[in-house]
């Protein structure tokens, strides 16, 4: 099986706090491997760590056989890697088209002449974005401001955004985070659909989510790994029990 | 798009109406500012950066122009070259400047312009110093009125589709995700420091040559051309006339070169009756006056709208 | 030589001490409030000219030092509570462009009531002449200048680390949302930190009138040092401010013995050695 990420020995200090400690990890092409944990494991840092936002203290991230770890961020969509936000994160006085337009355009143009074309000059772009937004089911609101939009289909908007990169890795950081019930479901069943053609890692705090798409699960806990295995290894780990009830 | 139809064929009709209206010297002030306050949109209206440094690029290039006419070199060599300079100058101020964000940027721009500032001023013998660049003479196919007119509307035409066509390419849809949502757009693959400095550049090399043009109104350039004073007057001209379209800073350029003019013949000391205007609009005008014109355009729409559905509701009754 | 190095020195120290006092007020301005104060420079010219009439109605310098920079703080006071208020959730451009207003406004009243030529303000008859130094002879006034001003600096020290409103200001700087979550009424705050700043800027300009004597402009070339004693120093650096302050008048003081047409310039020299060696400022964090 192809190793798509690798991580070795990921860490992170803030003084004398390590947020996160000695991570290891890797993911499996074609496959949805989570990561969870209660509150404060350190999720957040080891996705922003991932994804170019905060440089690790020590350890390395492999994508591909190459080396990534501290790229900048904007660099890793270049490279196929692309991340959604756990908050709403759009271009907010931008049409839905222009949101999406601008993020295919960004991993698709070849040279810097392109940037001063018409932007009437790219059909093939104009027809990609208008496919992800009916993936994403936001058709009917294609040219309305990204602030126009109700939460949830602003939740959509940014995976369309994220999907526009065309990545052969998601990272996805809790995309399920403050949304209704009925919408949960809704991008549950996206993700899942996502994970014919992607290869995601999920950052998620609800245990029922993960238990039913992933196929692998990392626990953190206080910033280290503490279990790793499919769904029914983890349901029935002693270690993850103990660290979800807060128990030693 | 059809916003954008109405405002150039305005734009047109200015051009050719414009002359009648305003000396000689004023219009062609009006379109090379025009130029500056369009360019400097770029970067404040649609980058969303506020450089206060401006003046730096229009008064370095209005020397540069100015010298090589005096140098005997021919105005078409004159304006490429100090325009290409604004380019280069910009690059490397640019360079250090969109590192910082906010207040630091601001006062980082404000400072070189005063850097620049005193560099003219102390640099004498070239420069003029404290008397500005005098002497420089119009080449005699602009001499008259009538072509001096039709050679900087050119320019102003050339300067204004070229910076459309940047508005309407990729590069200004860039320019407005950075303005909206910087983090996002480096999520998406865009280096933001890189496109930020793309930005800076091009409103200070259409600056730039909008500053080699202005040599030619006065035979001269006088020092305070790269003032940091003047860089708050360009600021206020794009804001006056609204960032939130394309030509919006073109009525405002209008509108205070117009004032200024009345004001300074009447009062020696109208800046005071600028800055009231300037206060006033600030805090109950934020829109610039191309909002204000859009506003008072639904209003009136939505009226004639309201009317037209009434007439309806009453041919209705009366079938 | 010596003399003339020393005394220079001298002279750049007092300058710097000048530029320390404006560019803390500058600085507790940008850091509290997030505005660029454009119109710091007006208000130092305004204290200058104020001291200049005090002084002669009332025939005392030391009351005019007392009363010009209270006066300044009314004026600061009547800009922050009318206008800049308005203003702290629109974009920098408008803060920016409002307070340019004001320095306008505020710089041609000057000149519609003082005049366009300059004037010069003497120092009283027990701050005039000389004192010897053993190996110099030094202007009185120069000397308590800089005793004053370093007192002055002490004192606000004090007040930042030692009082509760201090405290609140550096907070305040750390992190703005902080004073808004601690329960702290933040209009008030930033009237007085708008307040205490335009103090300094008139202690400032009342003070530097003997020395570099009284010019309509004066307002409008004080700006830009501030903004590079900000640049220099790191935003937000009180104790930056300072030092940066200090370092630009001794530099302006040394360019004068060796290169005097180029003191204006070496300012600026400054400030492009700091961002291409140390981008952040000199004790900036951000």
């Amino acid at each position: 099986m192809n190793k798509i990420l690798k991580i070795e020995n990921l860490t992170k200090n803030f003084g004398s706090i390590s947020a996160v400690s000695n991570v290891n990890l890797e993911v499996e092409e074609g496959t949805i491997h989570s990561v969870i944990g209660p509150n404060g494991a350190g999720k957040s840092t080891f996705f922003n760590m991932i994804s170019g936002v905060i440089p690790p203290s020590n350890g390395s991230v492999h994508y591909k056989d190459k080396d990534i770890t501290g790229f900048e961020s904007y660099k890793l969509p270049h490279m196929g890697i692309a991340k959604c936000f756990q908050i709403t994160n759009v271009f907010p006085k931008l049409t839905v088209r222009e949101n999406v337009w601008a993020s295919i355009f960004s991993c698709s143009h070849k040279s810097k002449i392109d940037l001063f074309k018409s932007m009437n000059d790219f059909k093939t772009i104009d027809k990609d974005t208008e496919n992800i937004i009916s993936d994403v089911g936001l058709s009917h609101k294609i040219d309305d401001k990204a602030e126009e939009l109700s939460h949830g289909q602003q939740r959509m908007l940014e995976m369309a955004i994220t999907l526009g990169a065309k990545p052969d890795l998601l990272l996805l950081d809790e995309p399920t985070q403050g949304l209704a019930p009925e919408a949960t479901v809704e991008m549950t069943e996206l993700i899942r659909k996502l994970s014919k053609n992607y290869t995601i890692l999920l950052i998620e705090h609800k245990m029922h989510i993960v238990m039913e798409i992933s196929k692998i699960i990392t626990v953190l806990n206080f910033g280290e790994k503490i279990e790793e295995g499919t769904p029914k290894q983890i349901k029935n780990s002693k270690k993850v029990q103990d660290a979800y009830l807060g128990r030693k | 798009m059809m916003k954008n139809k109405y405002s150039f064929i305005a734009l047109i009709i200015f051009l050719f109406v414009g002359p009648f209206l305003f000396p000689n010297a004023t219009i062609a002030e009006m379109l090379i500012f025009g130029i500056v306050a369009i360019s400097t949109n770029i970067m404040l209206g649609y980058t969303g950066m506020l450089s206060f440094g401006q003046a730096l690029f229009f008064g370095t290039s209005a020397y540069i122009s100015g010298l090589m006419l005096l140098g005997g070199f021919p105005l078409f060599l004159a304006i490429p070259v100090a325009t290409f300079g604004s380019f280069i100058i910009s690059l490397f101020i640019g360079y250090f400047c969109v590192k910082r964000e906010g207040l630091y940027f601001i006062c980082l721009t404000f400072a070189f312009n005063q850097m620049f500032y005193f560099i003219a001023y102390v640099w004498h013998d070239v420069t003029g110093g404290e008397d500005g660049l005098v002497g420089v003479e119009r080449p005699a196919y602009i001499d008259t009125q009538l072509t001096f007119y039709i050679f900087t509307a050119i320019m102003f035409l050339f300067a204004v589709i070229a910076l459309y066509k940047i508005v309407t390419s990729p590069l200004g849809l860039i320019f407005k995700l950075i303005r909206e949502n910087a983090s996002r757009a480096e999520a998406i693959g865009y280096n933001v420091r890189f496109y930020k400095l793309i930005s800076f550049s091009i409103a200070s090399t259409f600056t730039g040559l909008a500053g080699s043009l202005y040599v030619l109104i006065h035979s001269m350039v006088p020092i305070d051309q790269i003032h940091w004073l003047k860089s708050g007057d360009i600021i206020f001209m794009t804001l006056f006339g609204g960032v939130g379209s394309f030509l919006g800073p073109l009525i405002g350029v209008v509108g205070y070169i117009w004032l200024s003019d009345t004001f300074s013949i009447i009062w020696a000391r109208w800046p005071l009756i600028m800055g009231v205007i300037f206060a006033i609009v600030v805090l109950y005008f934020r829109g610039g006056v191309s909002e204000l014109l859009e506003n008072l355009f639904k209003k009136y729409k939505s009226i004639s709208k309201k009317t037209e559905h009434e007439q309806n509701i009453k041919n209705r009754k009366l079938n | 030589m010596t003399f003339l190095i020393i005394s220079q020195i001298l002279n750049g120290l007092g300058l710097g001490m000048l530029y320390a006092l404006v560019g803390v007020g500058l600085t507790l301005i940008l850091g509290v409030l997030n505005i660029p104060n454009f119109a710091h420079g007006v208000l130092y010219a305004l204290g200058a000219y104020l001291a200049f009439t005090i002084a002669n109605l009332t025939g005392s310098f030391y009351f005019a030092m007392f009363l010009s920079p209270l006066l300044v703080v009314l004026v600061g006071f009547l800009l922050e509570s009318q206008g800049v208020r308005r203003l702290y959730h629109a974009h920098h451009d408008y803060q920016l462009l409002f307070l340019f207003a004001c320095a306008l406004i505020i710089q041609e009243i000057i000149i519609i009531i003082w005049g366009p030529i300059g004037f010069s303000l003497l120092p009283p008859p027990s701050l005039s002449g000389a004192v010897d130094l053993g190996f110099l002879i030094y202007p009185k006034y120069r000397l308590v200048l800089i005793c004053f001003a370093l007192f002055m600096i002490v004192c606000l020290y004090l007040f930042l680390t030692k009082t509760n409103l201090g405290a609140i200001l550096r907070a305040g700087i750390e992190n703005r949302d902080m004073v808004k979550v601690l329960g702290i009424n933040v209009n008030v705050v930033f009237l007085y930190t708008f307040g205490l700043g335009a103090y300094l800027a008139g202690l400032a300009g009342a003070l530097s009138a003997p020395i570099m004597g009284l010019t309509p402009s004066m307002g409008l070339d004080i700006l830009p040092i501030c903004f590079v004693v900000v640049v220099v120093a790191g935003l937000g650096s009180i104790p930056g401010a300072i030092i940066a302050g200090i370092l630009i008048g001794l530099s302006q003081g040394a360019a004068t013995i060796w290169f005097p047409e180029a003191t204006n310039v070496v300012i600026y020299v400054m400030m492009g050695l700091t961002i291409i060696f140390r981008p952040q400022g000199l004790f900036g964090v951000r």
